[in-house]
């Protein structure tokens, strides 16, 4: 995410998304308005998957760790909501707010009081760690919300709007909607604004972006805030179609992963692209193949990528492969 | 210094700990025998975990029951004590905790446990130790073929499933159907047995497919189903995939009607699903609309000293899982009128239980039946305006 | 990076000595004691815990040695269970015994052919291959049902049996077990030792070195991970005679993380580090849920340990490796639990202080 624009990610970010569209095209040829109904439910849940992919990217770049927790971020963001919202009756708007700034907090408490100690660590303690914190966060979320799903009241209302045979319903738009705004603001921070660039630099070589200056520290920190945030505020926005609870963050996580890696993990479009192709080839398959398979396509993904094409469509070799 | 022989020694100080201890330990004498004060029966549910739902009430059920029956003095004077572990859903666990049951705390019987996985795990060890097992699970390959430590207090999957079929037949007059099912043994299981019993009510099956237990989008599959001529779907899992599934039919405009499973008899599936929840039929026990059991009987009156008990301790209707809970108590401390601490012979007069009135229904058991309840047990229920009515079943 | 030690090499037949005397005596001692105080089945636990024990002690090597992870391993367990159990409720011949070989060798050979595409992934990478691996094989067990009986499972699998003395108690199936465990600790001893394991610690230290120096080190790699999967299988295989009963639930994720929780508690590349990381882990949900027992007058929220066993663990597992990173046993053998670690520097700080003082 915080080296989009070299000339050849360039062309391959406009070569997959071509070929994303070409793939789409065959679809709804083929297929007709069934077609037409994958994609849109394929898209609506890829963008979900690219929001959150786009929260491992944010730490991936700039403290090269995978954060394990990614998928509690969103999980939890939809709980607090469904208190704020739904519970304490709150205006959407400020449950919302609310919602985020308490996963942001955790996020960075998460980050001073453990990342930063193990920044000398092997990879596997790090990994262990995200992994402890996950384990953590659902289990607390058990014990506060319980084990039973809850609803959340979609923004607008739930009459689906049919156009040419598919029906979708409102909370998807809001879905798309979010999902540009937050690509769009990834760029203007990365690219328009100093910390951003900072950033970028500490991503690109750390040593020599503290040798100028730029705190690696701070770096670590912002990036840990604003993943928790992405993460909760997907979280957030498609739970009036998912139903939250304590155990959603995992699957989500997981195949928001294999979506950042198909990607490129680091790449902002990337992440946007793997989601939504992610999302549109699982809903194809659960489709066309004996359902049940479903889940295995986006590991199947994942292991293929990683073994075939490591830095997915616009990462990078070297950090991947021994 | 000190620390520096451990290096060397701890594990031989260890050892030489663990030898004292076992000297010390055979000192003491034979176990001491306490007198037998109370009748200890262990539990062993799910209160947490994926089938937390279905444990939690029936835990509930069964401290109200012990409450109850201590009131009244027990059994003949002898106090009645719930040992209850949680499994968390976990087959392994379920294992662990009924050999500790057994072995430890020397129970009677063990209650157990509220998923189909977790009982299945247990019932070698029920049979290994011969003590018997009354599970709340529904899973038909629980008692069939027949073990002869388990027994179970639920109507079966089995059950349920002729019910589905009967009210497809008789009252919908449909003879193509589709299944939407969950991956899980529940679902799977349910499918299975749909499949092959649907025939014999001159219904075909024009599609099967499957969903993952956390999915939360079913357009897919339905989109598939739609093209079919299927004239009703039958949907086989438990929350909170159905109620996403009634979302997805309303989003896509199928208007065939919706045939759920027992896994949705709870008021959380008109929760999560709101509006798209009305006219969904599902099959499952009487006690959840008392008026469809005939007033004055016994059972009515069993149901509402229930119903009334368990909401004046936890603030809360029963449901059918609490129900399971209840019965399991009942079926175990009936016996032990007959059977006193005997646990073999608490087992031979389970399976002499007759026309036992419980919550989920009339139990009789046999050599033979394990199961103690039968179809008639159940009816079909309808969501109209987002609250239970009985649905006209013939 | 240090080199990873046991407790004092020259001593590790001696310790094994000692840990084949107590657990000769365990059942004994615990079966003493009466079950109103303790509040645990010690021995069943035990099993378990050694069942378990064979597949941490291969992932133990595995991590701590080889310097690589795998968040997958409950796909080999699963597979060693699977394994035997198909073929021993299929073909009610089939000696179990055998089954159990089938499984380890089967999870070995795929473990062999995941393993040597996947062992080129380095450090995150790795470890979200090989559990998307683990995930494919849950996604397998509960879908191939005419193989696997699906998501309800194999039921009635028949108990161990080995020429003719059959293990259907816990007794028996605990001095089994453990003496398989105290067989694979000497084959670890003399693993260790041989140019195979020095060529492991080379690895784990620094792989461009170890390379340089002409070991070979993708196959190496591949091998431990292969072991690792035989020994996983064969904890599986044990497993499935055990419990008499198998679904895809017991084969999860989470499994796979118990596993890694436990080499990394007990101690990462110390030969003793994968028992007492299994033993510690198996016993504290026991202990801390004897707790209302032991200790009267504890508040509900605290008492009814379920509530948030789960906390707990997250909460061990983070504190675990950032304060002891190292693990117990690696803080045994140099004579303080805390070793190196911030908990460590901490203590030597009293320690000088203290010293100054007089």
């Amino acid at each position: 995410m915080l080296d989009t624009y070299d000339k050849s990610r360039k062309k391959m970010l406009f070569g997959s998304a071509a070929l994303l569209t070409l793939v789409l095209v065959v679809i709804l040829a083929v297929k007709g308005s069934t077609g037409l109904q994958w994609i849109a439910s394929g898209l609506t849940v890829g963008s979900i998957y690219a929001l959150v992919a786009m929260g491992f990217s944010v730490i991936y770049s700039s403290t090269r760790v995978i954060n394990f927790a990614q998928g509690e971020f969103s999980m939890l963001g939809g709980m607090l909501m469904y208190t704020f919202a739904s519970s304490a009756g709150l205006p959407v708007p400020l449950a919302f707010i609310i919602s985020v700034v308490i996963v942001s907090l955790l996020g960075a408490g998460f980050e001073r009081l453990a990342v930063r100690r193990l920044r000398d660590s092997s990879v596997i303690t790090v990994i262990i760690v995200t992994i402890g914190f996950s384990i953590f966060l659902r289990a607390v979320a058990k014990w506060i919300w319980g084990s039973e799903p809850v609803k959340i009241a979609a923004f607008s209302g739930e009459k689906p709007v049919r156009f040419l045979g598919a029906a979708v319903v409102p909370q998807s738009f809001w879905v798309f909607g979010f999902t540009a705004l937050a690509v769009l603001l990834a760029f203007l921070f990365f690219n328009r604004t100093l910390i951003g660039k900072g950033m970028r630099a500490v991503a690109a070589n750390p040593d020599a972006a503290s040798l100028v200056g730029v705190s690696t520290s701070t770096s670590s920190l912002i990036a840990w805030t604003v993943a928790a945030a992405l993460g909760a505020a997907a979280g957030i926005i498609i739970a009036p179609i998912r139903f939250a609870a304590y155990n959603v963050g995992t699957m989500l996580g997981l195949k928001g992963f294999a979506a950042a890696i198909l990607g490129g993990l680091g790449s902002a479009p990337g992440a946007v692209v793997g989601g939504l192709t992610l999302g549109v080839l699982e809903t194809i398959t659960a489709g066309v193949f004996p359902s049940g398979y479903k889940d295995a396509l986006a590991f199947l993904i994942l292991i293929l990528v990683l073994l075939a094409w490591p830095q997915g469509l616009l990462g990078r070799r070297q950090d991947v492969m021994t | 210094m000190l620390l520096r022989r451990f290096r060397v020694g701890t594990p031989v100080v260890l050892l030489a700990l663990f030898v004292a201890l076992s000297l010390t330990a055979f000192g003491c004498g034979t176990q001491v025998q306490k007198p037998k004060d109370f009748y200890k029966i262990g539990g062993v549910l799910s209160t947490s975990g994926p089938a937390a739902p279905l444990g939690q009430p029936e835990q509930r059920s069964l401290m109200l029951f012990e409450e109850q029956i201590n009131a009244k003095g027990g059994i003949d004077g002898v106090k009645v004590k719930f040992i209850i572990e949680d499994d968390e859903s976990d087959p392994a666990k379920a294992a662990v905790a009924i050999n500790k049951l057994i072995k430890q705390e020397n129970v009677l019987a063990v209650i157990g446990s509220s998923s189909t996985g977790a009982t299945l795990a247990m019932a070698p060890v029920a049979s290994k130790e011969k003590i018997t097992q009354v599970c709340c699970a529904a899973g038909t390959k629980i008692t069939q073929p027949v073990n002869e430590w388990v027994f179970r207090t639920p109507p079966t999957d089995s059950m349920a499933i002729t019910k589905v079929l009967q009210y497809l037949k008789n009252t919908l007059k449909v003879t193509e159907i589709a299944i939407l099912h969950d991956s899980n043994a529940f679902g799977t299981g349910g499918a299975d047995e749909l499949q092959s019993k649907a025939p014999g009510y001159g219904i075909q099956v024009v599609a099967r497919e499957q969903y993952g237990s956390t999915d939360t989008d079913m357009t897919a599959q339905l989109t598939k189903i739609k093209q079919t001529p299927a004239q009703a779907l039958v949907v086989w899992g438990t929350n909170p995939g159905p109620a996403s599934i009634a979302k997805n039919m309303q989003q896509l405009g199928m208007t065939i009607p919706y045939i759920g499973s027992h896994g949705i008899a709870s008021k959380k599936f008109i929760e999560l699903g709101g509006p798209a929840a009305n006219g969904v039929v599902f099959p499952a026990g009487r006690l959840l609309i008392p008026s469809s059991i005939p007033a004055g009987s016994e059972w009515r009156k069993a149901v509402d000293e229930f119903s009334a008990a368990y909401k004046k301790k936890y603030g809360m209707d029963i449901d059918t899982y609490a129900a399971h809970g209840w019965d399991a108590g009942l079926i175990i401390t009936d016996a032990l009128k007959r059977a006193g601490n005997d646990p073999i012979k608490l087992r031979d007069e389970i399976e002499k239980t007759s026309k036992l009135v419980g919550i989920d229904g009339i139990y009789t058991y046999s050599p033979t039946n394990h199961d103690g309840l039968n179809v008639s047990d159940l009816i079909m229920i309808k969501i109209v305006n987002g609250a239970w009515t009985e649905a006209k079943s013939s | 990076m240090e080199k990873p030690r046991g407790i004092a090499e020259t001593h590790s037949y001696r310790t094994l000595l000692i840990v084949a005397a107590f657990i000769l005596i365990l059942p004994l001692w615990a079966r003493a004691i009466p079950g109103d105080v303790l509040h645990m089945d010690i021995v069943n636990i035990m099993v378990l815990a050694g069942i378990y024990a064979c597949a941490v002690m291969g992932l133990n090597l595995l991590i701590g040695y080889a310097g690589q992870i795998s968040l997958g391993h409950s796909a080999f367990f699963g597979i060693g269970a699977y394994t035997t159990a198909i073929l021993c409720t299929r073909y009610s011949w089939f000696p179990t015994w055998l089954g159990m070989i089938l499984g380890a060798a089967l999870s070995g050979l795929i473990g062999w052919l995941v393993g040597k595409p996947v062992l080129r992934l380095k450090g995150h990478y790795l470890a979200i291959a090989t559990l998307g691996l683990g995930e494919i094989a849950f996604i397998l067990f509960s879908q191939v049902k005419g193989l696997t009986g699906g998501t309800v499972g194999i039921l009635n699998i028949p108990p161990l049996s080995i020429f003719g003395l059959s293990f259907d108690t816990d007794l028996k199936f605990f001095y089994l077990v453990w003496a398989i465990v105290l067989v694979i600790m000497l084959l670890t001893f003399n693993l260790v030792r041989s140019r195979v394991g020095r060529g492991l610690r080379a690895l784990h230290s620094s792989e461009v070195t170890a390379d340089a120096m002409g070991i070979n080190t993708g196959s190496y790699k591949v091998k431990v991970f292969v072991w690792s999967a035989v020994l996983a299988g064969l904890g599986g295989a044990l497993f499935a005679h055990f419990q008499l009963y198998i679904n895809p639930e017991s084969f999860v994720l989470t499994l796979s993380i118990l596993f890694v929780t436990m080499v990394v508690i007990g101690g990462m590349g110390n030969l003793w580090g994968g028992i007492v990381g299994v033993v510690v882990l198996a016993f504290l949900p026991s202990i801390i849920q004897a707790f209302p027992e032991w200790i009267p007058g504890l508040p509900e929220s605290l008492s009814n340990f379920n509530n948030y066993s789960l906390v707990l663990y997250g909460l061990l597992l983070m504190i675990f490796i950032i304060f002891m990173p190292k693990g117990i046993a690696y803080g045994l053998s140099r004579g303080t639990v805390f070793g190196k670690s911030t908990a460590g520097r901490l203590l030597d700080r009293i320690k000088a202080y203290r010293s100054t003082e007089k």
